[in-house]
């Protein structure tokens, strides 16, 4: 027996005389879809949206104000766990803004070995994201499958800086170490298992019919709407836009790299897989040419005492494009030990919490976690 | 168009703001409040259509609050930092939520965690901290440790 406080028939009868015609729906961490501690409340008809409030908060952990109350390279083992699938980008800004604000250089070899990490967090991210969208439609062998192809470039970070997820390798003026003997061999070895499994995935996932259809059409954005709401990354590039601050804004090697920009066009969430599909593909072929020009010498410059290390008062404002889009940080320093302020700008807030309001009403429930998977929207770098 | 006439351009247009160029390809522009909405919209329309993030830093110290665009332009391929100051006490800066619709989640964000009034925003409620009662926790005189000691009293236990 049930020990609801209504009977069967009691049940039956409210069934039939409810005259409620919207719901809401907490559409959160419990919903198998959503991607994070986050949650959306829907305000439902049938199973269609008419109203959403996002509701972050879950996912708090006050990164801003500890970064205030650490050392300024302690704060670099903290804020990769920003973004958990592309954590490096985090480590790079912040770097970067810090090497703004003293003026330092970094020499060649560390701003090729960044442009390394940073591909291959590229890729890594890519993986999970085109894993993601086909999970989202409960194609989940193709997740399995690229965890699996994830797992190999984990196998290099960990032998590069002892670490898998949160590689803590960037240092104002450079990198930890240099590459172990034998590391560059075996990134070659596993960008050719990489691509020679590529026409696997396109059969699985891109050149699905289920997955074609179903991606079609959901969350159109033009291009006008993707620069005024603040899209960055693959998101703006599938809008038709051709923006990529690797060429517009650029930082460690690439200047010195050719970096292939595809361009899709379209703006709906078929568009942006097709989008992230080319840009993994143009990543393969960017990580031989980095590896074919790695140039020899110091791979960092020398920073004195970590402990006593501190930055000239100033400020400034450093981009990095992850596999989002961008990953700014604004760092302030009043010439102390610590960060006066820094200030995260993650690339899902424009689509997580803004144009949220635009897509989802009059969108189904089953299609809002594949919203998300094609927008990227990753709640850990907007509630951070 | 060279870095510094872009600077020469933007200092005429807008009037009473002081201009500085820095890093190579960024310009920091410091504009007085009354001026935030008219210099910001003035950006937007000279092609710096992109913003970045708006974000706050608190200088005790002189008792104000700092607020900081970051603007970039896609087809200049120049970043500009638009700074102004409000004082600490009852702080307001109007909104600009209408230039770029992400603003308005922004300017919520300043509002929760540094206590700014945007007037003319429509969504100011609180978003990323449930039941806050306390100072607004990025302010520079919010005490994590003791916060945390009021709260949950476990520093205490620890040092017993």
């Amino acid at each position: 027996m049930s020990d609801s406080a209504y009977s069967f028939v009691e049940l039956q009868e409210i069934c039939r005389t409810d005259r409620y015609v919207q719901y809401e729906l907490f559409f959160g961490p419990n919903f198998p879809g959503m991607h994070g501690n986050f949650g959306y409340i829907l305000d439902v008809a049938g199973s269609t949206i008419v109203g959403v409030r996002p509701n972050p908060g879950l996912l708090h952990r006050g990164f801003e104000k500890l970064m205030e109350q650490k050392s300024w390279i302690q704060n670099i083992s903290l804020i990769p766990r920003i973004c958990v699938p592309d954590p490096d980008p985090n480590e790079a800004a912040y770097c970067q803004a810090i090497e703004k604000i003293m003026g330092l250089e970094v020499p060649p070899r560390g701003r090729y070995l960044r442009t390394i990490v940073l591909e291959m967090s590229r890729l890594s991210s890519y993986l999970m994201g085109m894993g993601a969208l086909g999970a989202m439609m409960g194609l989940y062998t193709g997740m399995y499958r690229m965890i699996n192809d994830r797992d190999l470039l984990m196998d290099l970070f960990e032998w590069l800086t002892g670490a898998r997820i949160y590689h803590i390798y960037m240092l104002p003026g450079g990198v930890r170490r240099d590459l172990p003997e034998g590391w560059s061999q075996r990134l070659s070895e596993v960008l050719d298992t990489l691509e020679g499994n590529l026409p696997e995935w396109d059969r699985l996932v891109f050149e699905n019919p289920v997955v074609v259809k179903r991606l079609t059409g959901i969350g159109p954005v033009t291009d006008a709407e993707a620069v005024s709401y603040g899209l960055t990354g693959p998101n703006l590039r599938a809008a038709g836009v051709r923006a990529d601050i690797r060429i517009d804004d650029p930082y460690a090697a690439y200047p010195e790299l050719e970096v292939e920009i595809p361009i899709t066009g379209g703006g709906d969430a078929l568009a942006r897989a097709v989008q992230i599909r080319l840009e993994y593909e143009a990543t393969i072929r960017l990580l031989r040419r980095v590896l074919r020009a790695i140039p020899g010498g110091a791979f960092r410059t020398p920073i004195g005492n970590p402990l006593k290390f501190t930055v000239p008062a100033g400020d400034a404002y450093a981009r990095v494009e992850s596999s989002k889009g961008e990953f700014g940080y604004h760092v302030v320093s009043d010439g102390g030990l610590k960060p006066y302020r820094v200030s995260v700008r993650g690339p899902s807030l424009p689509a997580g919490l803004a144009l949220c309001h635009k897509h989802l009403p009059g969108m189904l429930i089953d299609d809002v976690a594949i919203w998300m998977a094609s927008l990227a929207v990753c709640p850990p770098d907007f509630d951070r | 168009m060279s870095i510094a006439e872009l600077a020469d351009r933007v200092a005429r247009e807008n009037p009473g703001c002081r201009v500085s160029e820095r890093y190579g390809n960024q310009l920091e522009l410091k504009s007085p409040v009354r001026q935030w909405v008219t210099t910001l919209s003035q950006l937007k329309t000279a092609g710096f259509e992109h913003l970045s993030n708006l974000a706050c830093v608190d200088w005790i110290d002189q008792d104000e609050l700092e607020l900081l665009a970051n603007l970039w332009s896609h087809a200049r391929r120049v970043h500009v930092t638009v700074k102004t100051r409000v004082p600490r006490e009852a702080p307001a800066v109007p909104t600009v939520h209408a230039l770029w619709p992400q603003a308005g989640v922004y300017e919520r964000e300043i509002h929760e965690f540094f206590g700014v009034d945007f007037p003319g925003n429509p969504e100011l409620e609180p978003m990323f901290l449930h039941n806050w009662k306390d100072l607004p926790p990025l302010r520079k005189d919010f005490d994590t440790r003791e916060y945390s000691r009021r709260a949950y009293g476990f520093l205490e236990e620890e040092q017993e």
